[in-house]
């Protein structure tokens, strides 16, 4: 596969709290080619962006949905449960970009490790539904998670099923850093740590220069551009104007993690029965 | 002409009953897509339903430490369900069960006020307190918060959810409905208390006219001593129904979905009922209670009080378990045919035993389509049941209050 340059923007909570205004935005996000949309910016973040995803879902086509989930409200049990059924809605499009809001960091990284335990409390194979024999799931892959962490403990099993895509990709901010592992993409200003990510974005303007981009893009410095909207219906429309053409052809099909080229992170990757035992 | 009929579609994972997912126009898998969510939410506008209503726990259901392989089980987030149904419907009422002892009164009230935005109006709160000791640990706790301090907390969590709601509306403009429309379910006298105080809607079981009758009296009596207008309370009993061409086909259509809850399923069933692995046990053998008195996380008293009966007259533990599919949480139980369904439905209302019905189907999505195709045009002949929606928000549609007294600024 080819290597696709991301487009990605954000837009805030505030301004897709109105629904018809909403899906204008989810329409000129997809016209403009857009692979991802953070619903939610941390400076202006009222109302609950894991509602707005889930409400997107169902329009979300080929266009990636990405809420911020604030440690404010969040609750790692919560999160999992919500993320999980927003994936199967809108066919394993969804992201989620957790942020702390003037919290601190490691909480960030606890609630993200701790939603992580309950999705992995659920195998992906152990539905069976099979109507004659009367046998739906194998319970033998469902187990508690036991977590413990530096802010949160829960037990699970999570009342909720193992999300579409394993787990919905992970993005984050750097303005907004946290420490864990296995995250698919990064978004951060030129000259500001990078956390450690599968893919890395530019945080820039409209105006940033698209040559530039493409060359940093080429040597494998960056993986897409990030903007952050501030009107974002003619926004948008210059985006693709101007950036349109990095970003080439995108895939028909798939989960988002298939079509930007984002597996599972290796280090998430469910263990098997024999490596559990070891 | 008749008092308007309210319908509300109680929807549970894939039906009602334990062994519904098994039936041929039961679709198990369909509740991992949005095409099922779809298909429901549109079939639920057809029948000029007030709202949808999804349950919630949060904790997995378990039989003593073991997820039960015969029984659906993973369930999908209602707010999330709900939230994905708005975007695809445009009547349909939303309304979504959210527990007071485990969330905060900030996270709870944004995400009610981001969809009742989302929703254009559409969106009800069943307050419930969280009653299952299971969930304690998944949020860090060991117990639960014991009875009466979780029913201050959820009176507790009103008010400052309250509290948060007039202030997101002061800053962002009101949400078409200022906050979600109030509905409980509470049927102890604590439960009885709170509702007259907040419900705007009451969900409770009446497996007969008369205890219906009796419920709504005392609920309207209790409200108006509240201070509060009993005529802005609907009161929204449960209904469980199986239809078919007359009663015969029905009652044998009944027997057939419950033959498909094998033994092996009863007992999963009973094991996670009773929070207590059964499945170890001989069917034919007594209904071991010293060991499950022992084993239940639940209250030992109440689960002493479940097995009285049938442990005095030895039933067989096997038969005890088929039994017990039969007594879906006391609602009421109609087999019948459309017709003679219609007309409990319409005596009930002319009697004052309910403001409408919270309708259970068997198995989904198969019963509701029947209930819609077959039940709705009969009401609607008999002008009871309104042929359009009176406007787009939850409260226009049940014709209560437009402006909560406690959203007066």
């Amino acid at each position: 596969m080819t290597r696709r340059f991301i487009l990605s923007a954000s837009v805030a909570a505030s301004a897709m709290a109105d629904p018809a205004f909403a899906a204008r935005v989810i329409t000129a996000a997809q016209d403009a080619g857009l692979d991802l949309l953070l619903i939610g910016q941390t400076a202006n973040l009222t109302l609950d962006p894991q509602v707005m995803a889930a409400w997107a879902a169902p329009r979300a086509g080929g266009l990636g949905i990405v809420p911020l989930v604030s440690t404010r409200i969040a609750h790692p049990f919560h999160t999992a449960r919500a993320l999980s059924a927003v994936d199967y809605l809108s066919g394993g499009m969804l992201g989620w970009c957790p942020v702390a809001q003037g919290g601190p960091a490691e909480q960030v990284a606890d609630m993200v490790r701790a939603t992580r335990a309950l999705w992995d409390g659920w195998d992906e194979d152990c539905l069976i539904i099979d109507k004659a024999s009367g046998h739906y799931l194998d319970s033998s892959k469902v187990r508690a998670s036991h977590y413990v962490g530096t802010h949160y403990r829960t037990r699970g099993p999570v009342n909720a099923m193992r999300p579409k895509q394993g787990h919905p990709l992970l993005v984050a901010d750097a303005d907004s850093p946290f420490a864990v592992q296995g995250v698919d993409v990064a978004i951060v200003r030129e000259g500001q740590a990078c956390p450690a990510a599968t893919k890395g974005l530019r945080r820039d303007t409209l105006s940033a220069d698209p040559a530039k981009l493409g060359e940093q893009f080429a040597s494998g410095l960056i993986d897409g551009l990030h903007c952050d909207l501030a009107q974002p219906l003619p926004e948008l429309a210059q985006m693709a104007q101007r950036f349109g053409a990095l970003a080439g052809e995108r895939l028909a099909s798939g989960t988002l993690r298939e079509r930007l080229g984002c597996p599972l992170p290796a280090v998430l990757a469910p263990k098997t029965a024999q490596e559990e035992n070891a | 002409m008749s008092r308007p009929i309210h319908l509300w579609a109680f929807l549970q994972g894939i039906g009602h009953y334990p062994s519904g997912w098994r039936h041929p126009n039961a679709d198990p898998a369909g509740v991992f897509t949005m095409d099922y969510y779809a298909k429901v939410g549109a079939l639920v506008e057809k029948g000029r339903f007030d709202a949808i209503v999804f349950g919630d726990q949060l904790q997995s259901r378990g039989a003593g430490g073991r997820t039960p392989e015969r029984l659906a089980m993973p369930t999908l987030d209602p707010m999330a369900l709900l939230s994905a149904i708005a975007s695809v419907t445009n009547h349909v009422g939303l309304v979504n069960t959210l527990s007071t002892t485990y969330w905060t009164p900030e996270g709870l009230a944004e995400r009610f006020s981001t969809m009742d935005r989302m929703s254009g109006g559409r969106a009800g709160w069943n307050i419930v307190t969280t009653a299952h000791p299971d969930t304690a640990p998944n949020f860090g706790d060991d117990n639960l918060p014991e009875k009466s301090l979780r029913y201050k907390m959820a009176a507790d969590t009103v008010a400052q959810a309250q509290e948060v709601w007039r202030g997101l509306n002061a800053k962002l403009g009101g949400s078409p409905q200022l906050r979600p429309v109030f509905v409980q379910a509470g049927q102890s006298a604590d439960g009885r208390d709170f509702a007259a105080q907040v419900a705007e809607a009451i969900f409770c079981s009446a497996p007969t006219m008369e205890e219906g009758i009796a419920f709504r009296k005392d609920m309207r009596e209790r409200v108006a001593k509240a201070g509060r207008n009993p005529d802005a309370v609907r009161i929204m009993p449960g209904l469980s129904f199986i239809l078919a061409e007359n009663e015969a086909a029905a009652i044998a259509k009944d027997e057939a979905l419950l033959d498909l809850a094998d033994e092996a399923l009863a007992m999963e069933y009973l094991s996670e009922s009773l929070c207590c692995d059964l499945t170890a046990y001989d069917p034919a053998g007594p209904i071991p209670v010293d060991a499950i008195l022992e084993a239940t996380i639940l209250p030992r008293a109440d689960v002493a009080r479940a097995l009285e009966k049938p442990v005095a007259g030895r039933v067989p533990l096997g038969r005890f378990a088929a039994g017990y599919l039969r007594t879906p949480r006391g609602h009421n139980v109609f087999r019948g045919s459309p017709s003679q369904l219609a007309d409990m439905m319409l005596r009930w209302i002319e009697a004052g035993a309910c403001d409408g019905f919270t309708l259970q189907p068997a198995y989904m999505p198969g019963e509701l389509e029947i209930f819609v195709e077959e039940v709705v045009p009969i009401l609607q002949a008999a002008g009871a049941l309104r042929k359009y929606y009176p406007g787009t928000t939850l409260r226009e549609t049940m014709g209560l209050p437009l402006v909560p007294a406690d959203m007066v600024a």
